[in-house]
């Protein structure tokens, strides 16, 4: 744990009925930085980010956001700092582009209506998608919709991301659009937490890249130095399949 | 005088019986649209203790369970010993009660149709449930209520006639006057109120119709 680190995950543990999911998960995040996740399905990846934010709360181990301890109390305060981006993207079914990025910040951070419009353009224009704001969700393509979704999240100014499998939902060829805007943040100096099997963003965008099973954390380290000589004989099997699916 | 003639003289008569009938229904639906969706939102994101669950639960089975008929009967006379009500009061509680039963399920069916997602990317944001319920779940729930809304709307300005039985003097009663005091003739004073109905609903109905085109959004709750 160094001074500097804007979210810290210590010792995490999770247990769903018998199956402990997380077994004691921990790493730290300097601002700017950005993780990758990765590991088999069932792994816990999921968990872990719903843990962090407290989507599911964790049975132990703690988060701290800026030093300050996530807990039931101020849950509300973290998670308008913490970014939220789903595999299925999760826009407001009944709001416009615009008003689904208007809305958290009107009504939670409680940001004029006009000052909120200002900064939608503003994150519609980062992920190129200015001329949507009309829009509603289910008039745009899946990448259109994962672009918007992120522009949601940044306009509430977190000062964390993190994405779930971001790229999963959407067909092959609409993937690159996405990858691209996060490519772009990363460059930027946003911290995130990335759960993805894109393994190009892995190695242009990750300061590490953490590999999970069974609820483990089974190796972590710089994309080159895992990719090319993962010292896990499982790290090195996934790492194989998934550069030649992605 | 021909029935005719009577029916133009007493037409106001219906009328009056119309607009009673039009102020039951007002009234019993919103007392039915305040407490169901009060009981739909303590059933779904409400306590889950048995002391909260189970009372409306209860309330329910009695509600939908029992002839309306019976339920009139109960709130008139059960309750005319309790406190001084009038007809008209017993009918608008007996009725609006049992509608909320109705619309309760109705708007629970369209809460649990909003996808969790929306929820979950609400508080996600930092929402407070409650907003998120405000802001994000009840739009697209009214939107999924409002079919099966019209669809109670329309039973309901039909029901109205049942508040007959306890002397509420509405347009099925006021029909009977004119049937009684001209001997016969139900045949043609009953359609003229079956008439009556009928455009009343039809009217509703266009209405709620209307309401539903002008919420429509591209994609979302088609039915
Ligand atoms: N709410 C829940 N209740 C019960 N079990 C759950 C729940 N959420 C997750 N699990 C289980 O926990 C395990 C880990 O799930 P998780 O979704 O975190 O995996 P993942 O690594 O994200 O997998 P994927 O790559 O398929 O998304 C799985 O076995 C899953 O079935
Ligand atoms: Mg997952």
């Amino acid at each position: 744990m160094t001074d500097t680190a804007i979210l810290q995950v210590e010792n995490i543990r999770k247990r769903f009925g018998d199956a402990e999911v997380l077994k004691g998960i921990s790493f730290s995040l300097n601002r700017g930085e950005t993780k990758v996740v990765v590991g088999p399905s069932g792994s816990g990846k999921s968990t872990l980010l719903r843990c962090i934010n407290r989507l599911t709360s964790p049975d132990s181990g703690k988060v701290l956001l800026a030093e300050e301890e996530v807990k039931e109390a101020n849950i509300d305060s973290i998670r308008s700092r913490m970014g939220f981006v789903f595999q299925d993207f999760n826009l407001f079914a009944h709001l416009t582009v615009l008003d689904n990025i208007r809305i958290c910040q009107t009504k939670v951070k409680g940001v004029a209506h006009d000052e909120a419009t200002q900064r939608a353009y503003h994150e519609l224009e980062r992920v190129g998608l200015s001329d949507r704001g009309g829009a509603y969700p289910a008039e745009l393509s899946g990448g259109q919709q994962q672009r918007v979704s992120i522009a949601r999240a940044l306009a509430m100014d977190p000062v964390v991301m993190l994405f779930d499998e971001p790229t999963s939902a959407l067909d092959p060829e609409l993937t690159g659009e996405v990858v691209k805007v996060m490519q772009q943040l990363a460059e930027e100096g946003m911290t995130m937490v990335v759960v993805t099997h894109e393994m190009s963003f892995a190695r242009q965008a990750a300061d590490e890249v953490i590999f999970m099973e069974g609820g483990h954390i089974v190796e972590q380290g710089a994309p080159d130095l895992l990719f090319s000589r993962a010292s896990n004989e499982r790290t090195r099997a996934f790492l194989n399949v998934i550069a030649e699916n992605g | 005088m021909g029935i005719y003639e009577v029916l133009v003289r007493d037409f106001p008569f219906l009328l009056k019986g119309l607009g009673v009938a039009l102020i039951l229904l007002a009234a019993l639906l919103v007392i039915g649209f305040v407490l169901g969706l009060a009981m739909c939102l303590i059933q779904l994101y409400g306590p889950r203790t048995r002391l909260v669950q189970w009372p409306l639960i209860a309330y329910e089975r009695v509600f939908r369970g029992i002839p309306i008929i019976i339920m009139l009967f109960i709130f008139y006379y059960g309750l005319a010993g309790l406190l001084d009500i009038t007809s008209f009061a017993a009918a608008i509680l007996a009725l609006g009660f049992r509608s909320a039963a109705y619309q309760s399920q109705i708007f629970r069916s369209a809460f649990q149709s909003v996808p969790t997602g929306q929820m979950t990317a609400a508080r996600a944001m930092g929402m407070s449930k409650t907003r998120a319920i405000r802001y994000i779940l009840f739009p697209q729930a009214m939107r999924y209520a409002i079919g099966p809304w019209t669809n109670e709307f329309s039973s309901e300005i039909k029901e109205t006639s049942l508040a007959y039985v306890i002397g509420v003097v509405e347009l099925t009663r006021q029909a009977h006057y004119i049937i009684s005091s001209t001997q016969g003739n139900v045949l043609i004073v009953f359609a003229v109120v079956a008439l009556m109905y009928f455009i009343v609903n039809k009217s509703g109905n266009s209405l709620l119709y209307g309401l539903e085109r002008k919420l429509a959004v591209p994609g979302f709750g088609k039915r």
